[in-house]
């Protein structure tokens, strides 16, 4: 199967204590290894308000994670995991390489076109705007 | 002469915060937004000034709106970045049309995606919920008006008000 690149957030109760959260991030560490997939990123981005109460509170640490794998069954297996945590009340995981595929193409095809157009329009133009620009900027040091 | 001034610049303020919380329809909370937004840039000036009055060509120059994701190039909209999102939502996180924002349709359509993963992690507000972190401000929500109005009367008449208020506390 194709390669696949997934974003993971989940939030866990402000009053959670380091340990706890890592020991979460290890959980997911070893579902990952089982299924020979790799954690990319890492981020703690720490405590934030939520936009909507959840599981009665207002406030989450959030953390950030970014996966590549082949297998999609991982994803399945990581959020039963998370859902079994008591102190995870909230994760989302986002299917990212479609978008990320997409992107990469649209910069492509930009940067082409940046690349064609000079050709085409700036001989005739450059030195003409070159030439007023020049004194301006002389004006405007002195 | 003195007084028509004063009531003149006085309202001057008032109609404005009216024609915005009018013309949005429950946009009270975002009144205060709507002022310094206008101000500010592209981006910010669409969703407080065109939802006022659409007529009147000739009076309001109108500045051009123009995408902002396709001026930053962005070919990617991050739902992580809510700092970026919440500027296309409304106070309440009703997604703001295309005609506000001036947003194009190739990245408005990104962009809804984007609000509505940021809404499931909690990065966004629903629409609907009228809980969450402002509860106390957006306790009654059919009401907007209410919670406007004990501000504007003071702002449009103080000479009204003021007074009164004045006088009776001595007597008290």
């Amino acid at each position: 199967m194709e390669e696949r690149y997934y974003d993971l957030v989940f939030i866990v109760r402000p009053a959670t204590p380091e340990d706890e959260i890592k020991k979460i991030l290890t959980v997911i560490e070893n579902t990952c290894a089982e299924k020979g997939a790799k954690i990319e990123k890492t981020e703690h981005w720490g405590t934030r308000k939520l936009a909507y109460r959840v599981a009665k509170h207002r406030e989450g640490i959030y953390v950030h994670q970014e996966i590549r794998t082949n297998h999609g069954e991982l994803i399945t297996e990581l959020e039963r995991r998370l859902r079994v945590q008591d102190n995870v009340i909230k994760y989302q995981t986002v299917r990212l390489d479609e978008d990320l595929k997409r992107q990469k193409k649209l910069t492509l095809k930009r940067e082409k076109r940046a690349a064609r157009r000079p050709r085409r329009t700036t001989p005739a133009p450059a030195p003409a705007a070159a030439a007023p620009a020049a004194p301006e900027q002389a004006a405007a040091t002195s | 002469m003195a007084e028509e001034q004063k009531q003149a610049s006085a309202p001057g303020g008032a109609p404005r915060r009216e024609g915005g919380s009018g013309g949005h329809g429950g946009h009270g909370p975002g009144g205060g937004h709507g002022g310094p937004r206008r101000e500010g840039g592209p981006g910010g000036g669409g969703p407080g000034g065109p939802g006022g009055r659409p007529r009147g060509k000739r009076q309001y120059f109108r500045k051009k709106k123009v995408c902002k994701f396709c001026v930053e190039k962005m070919d990617f909209i991050d739902y992580k970045r809510a700092d970026i999102l919440s500027q296309f939502v409304q106070e309440r996180g009703k997604i703001l049309p295309r005609r506000m924002t001036g947003v194009c349709a190739r990245h408005q359509r990104w962009l809804g995606v984007a609000i509505k993963r940021a809404r499931n992690i909690a990065l966004l507000p629903f629409a609907g919920s009228a809980s969450g972190t402002q509860a106390p401000r957006v306790v009654v929500p059919g009401a907007p008006a209410v919670h406007v109005a004990p501000v504007v009367p003071a702002a449009v008449a103080p000479v009204a008000a003021a007074p009164v208020a004045a006088v009776e506390s001595p007597k008290a």
